[in-house]
């Protein structure tokens, strides 16, 4: 019997793969919500099958389908994603252990995030992008399983985020044509988009905003 | 390095001015005394009307912000969703809000206008249904209000507009970039004055609690003395806290007294003369819905305004102190709210809540006074404020139970103010930095102390209801510019969300 209990934030292996737990409820059989950093799917378990990771400096991770590795070379500046690994909040402060968020401004004091949080300089591990080349990758709990090219393929993909990709269930509608012509995103095989009504393209061209306009997804109305 | 400067100077001045009030209690403690008498006074001549007029219009305020098109507006990005849910953000407000006052006064405060009302006899069922009135009145609607008010304002300017966390920000819409000057300086230092003010109060007031908590359970004598050591011993509690990083601890604390309190009222319910509680409860109600204009406006024109003044204004004096500390917390916990949200979660919630409070207290109380005749307990009560609510609970069964958990909840509400109020006067007198430096919020958490024993040492209860009054007077004015400031961002907000609306449709 594993007897650690899990908290808000911490890093843990769920399926072999990282996760963040985001949320306990303790009176639920299923009372461990979490989180997948890869591409930020939501998944829920309990206590028993998750095992507990403390992410360290030099850790490679990829978050939302970018790869990054935690640094503590310098102090963060507007821009950088964080990682606050060891949070040390004030009376009145709301972050949480393992919050990444974007910095908005920094001074010599520490820095202040997109979400209006006054992080001090040693609270944090800066998320540089890239996967650096002595980084060690945490992605999985056991690499012998996982193919180590989905790895290294994942991490090299560059600088679309997930809310931008397309994904099964957008309805898409062309632009560079005088005809009305809707469609819907029905399967994605790597890089290569199946539109409804036999359509097949590459997903650059999908995104290509002056040729196709993203209307909704299915699934969210 | 200009911004620099600004922030040293604000912390400088505000820090000097506190200093100046410090050493003139201790070393010429009589001439403070004599110098408060005349303040208070005078606020009874000539300022009672204004923060009668200041706060009947936050009340005024608050209540056409929630029905105003503003209501949708969201304090944050329009993506941002609420830190915390519903529940706990409501008890957090309330114990922010409250704190160490609604366990000082909910006993004390009914049965004293019991004794000696506003108007007419004492000791008669007028005087308690009186009594229990204007207790709903003073921590009613008008608190509630102010915090709206500066919470608010704080919040959107603060989550919207991306301005420094200080009270100057909130007039970015009057100022402009005049903020970061003089002006901006003057505003910062007046609210911090004000705070240090609203925080030695409450601090005096947990201290002499404390030390009657003690003489209840443990027989400590209650005397200044013992005042003094309990303040000492808090602030090096909090300064340990503040550098080591026990912060998250004092969370916890907060979250506990919260649940203790929460524990304590549903006891008393069920304990005390429940069905009187429910029935002091609804009556109240009626009468200060129908009263509270006349309440709202009450001088004396043509008489004594003693207990205008040692009440009601001292009240909204008080709560205006305050304000800035509660503001500014319930700022931080309130993003990702919309304003008509905000206004239903702060005025109306938490009025419900402490009205529930002080039917349950102070029902009970004078039940206990009224229908057993026991002038004693009233007399016993009325003559020591501090050790009321354990005389309270000595009359109830479970009494050692009961005077435990009040005793806790005092202690720790104490210990979390102060060293909230650090965090907060860091941030304040430092420009609206999110990261006060530990030297400051320690400089501020010995200042607040010390402030607190001298207010005490001169003169207990008296002095500390004058000096928040004197100290509040500048802030109410601040506060009462503000609410146009707000309007004035607010209106500028809607235009550009409305902008927003379109491209943001599909996203």
């Amino acid at each position: 019997m594993k007897l650690y209990q899990v908290r808000k934030g911490q890093f843990v292996y769920y399926n072999n793969e990282l996760h963040k737990v985001y949320g306990v409820k303790p009176m639920y059989k299923l009372s461990v919500h979490l989180i997948k950093l890869r591409d930020l799917t939501q998944h829920i378990t309990n206590a028993a099958s998750v095992e507990k990771y403390k992410p360290k400096e030099n850790d490679s991770f990829i978050f939302n389908h970018k790869a990054y590795t935690l640094k503590k070379e310098r102090n963060a500046e507007a821009g950088d994603y964080i990682l606050i690994h060891n949070p040390m909040p004030d009376s009145l402060d709301t972050y949480t252990l393992n919050e990444i968020e974007l910095v908005e401004t920094a001074d010599k004091k520490g820095v202040i995030t997109g979400n209006s949080h006054g992080v001090k300089h040693n609270e944090y591990l800066l998320m540089v992008p890239g996967r650096a080349a002595d980084s060690s990758p945490i992605d999985y709990k056991d690499k012998a399983n996982e193919e180590d090219e989905s790895l290294s393929y994942i991490g090299a993909l560059g600088p679309a985020t997930s809310d931008l990709l397309p994904s099964i269930g957008d309805i898409y509608k062309k632009k560079d044509n005088d005809s009305i012509f809707e469609a819907m995103v029905v399967a994605i095989k790597d890089q290569t988009v199946y539109l409804g009504g036999g359509l097949e393209i590459p997903q650059e061209e999908l995104m290509n905003t002056e040729k196709w306009e993203f209307l909704y997804n299915l699934l969210d109305k | 390095m200009n911004s620099n400067n600004k922030e040293n100077s604000v912390f400088i001045i505000s820090l000097l001015l506190t200093l100046i009030f410090i050493v003139w209690g201790v070393f010429f403690t009589d001439n403070l005394a004599k110098v408060t008498d005349i303040i208070y006074n005078g606020s009874i001549d000539y300022l009672g009307w204004v923060y009668l007029g200041a706060t009947l219009f936050f009340v005024i305020f608050s209540i056409y912000l929630l029905f105003s098109k503003y209501g949708d507006i969201r304090l944050g990005k329009k993506t941002d969703r609420p830190d915390f849910n519903t529940a706990s953000w409501l008890a957090m407000l309330f114990g922010a809000g409250m704190g160490i006052g609604i366990v000082y006064w909910s006993v004390a405060e009914p049965v004293t206008h019991y004794t000696s009302p506003p108007y007419g006899e004492g000791h008669t069922i007028n005087a308690a249904n009186t009594a229990m009135k204007y207790t709903f009145f003073h921590w009613g609607l008008d608190p509630w209000a102010i915090y709206t008010v500066i919470g608010l304002a704080l919040a959107f300017f603060q989550y919207n507009k991306r301005l420094p966390a200080a009270i100057s920000s909130a007039f970015h819409p009057i100022l402009g970039d005049r903020i970061y000057g003089p002006i901006g300086k003057t505003i910062d230092i007046l609210s911090i004055f004000a705070t240090v003010f609203g925080i030695a109060t409450s601090l005096g007031l947990g201290a002499m609690q404390v030390t009657a908590g003690m003489h209840d359970l443990f027989g400590v004598p209650n005397q200044l003395f013992v005042q003094m050591i309990v303040i000492v011993v808090a602030t090096i509690i909090f300064i340990i806290s503040i550098n080591t990083g026990l912060e998250r601890g004092i969370q916890y604390l907060s979250n506990a007294a919260m649940i203790l309190s929460f524990a304590i009222m549903l006891l008393i319910l069920i304990v005390g003369p429940t069905l009187t509680v429910i029935k002091v409860f609804f009556n109240t109600t009626g009468l200060y819905i129908s009263d509270f204009i006349h309440m709202s406006l009450r001088l004396k024109p043509f008489g004594e305004g003693e207990w205008i003044a040692s009440w009601t204004l001292f009240y909204w004096a008080w709560w205006i102190a305050w304000a800035p500390f509660v503001g500014m917390f319930i700022a931080r916990v309130s993003k990702g709210r919309t304003v008509k949200e905000f206004v239903i979660g702060v005025l109306v919630v938490p009025t419900l809540g402490t009205c529930l409070w002080m039917s349950i207290f102070g029902g009970s109380a004078l039940e206990l006074v009224q229908n057993t005749g026991n002038h004693d307990l009233a007399k016993k009560i009325t003559e020591d404020v501090s050790l009321s609510i354990f005389t309270f609970f000595d009359y109830l069964p479970l009494s050692s139970v009961l005077s435990i958990l009040g005793f806790a909840v005092v202690a720790i509400y104490y210990i979390t103010v102060a060293d909230t109020a650090t965090f907060v006067l860091g941030m304040l007198s430092e420009g609206g930095t999110l990261n006060p430096s530990n030297k400051i919020k320690m400089t501020w958490g010995v200042i607040q102390s010390a402030l607190a024993a001298v207010l005490l040492l001169a003169g207990g209860l008296n002095v500390l209801q004058t000096a928040s009054i004197a100290a509040a007077l500048p802030f109410a004015i601040i506060l009462v510019v503000m609410c146009f400031s707000l309007v004035k961002g607010l209106k500028s907000e809607v235009e550009v969300q409305r902008g927003n609306k379109r491209s943001a449709n599909h996203s």
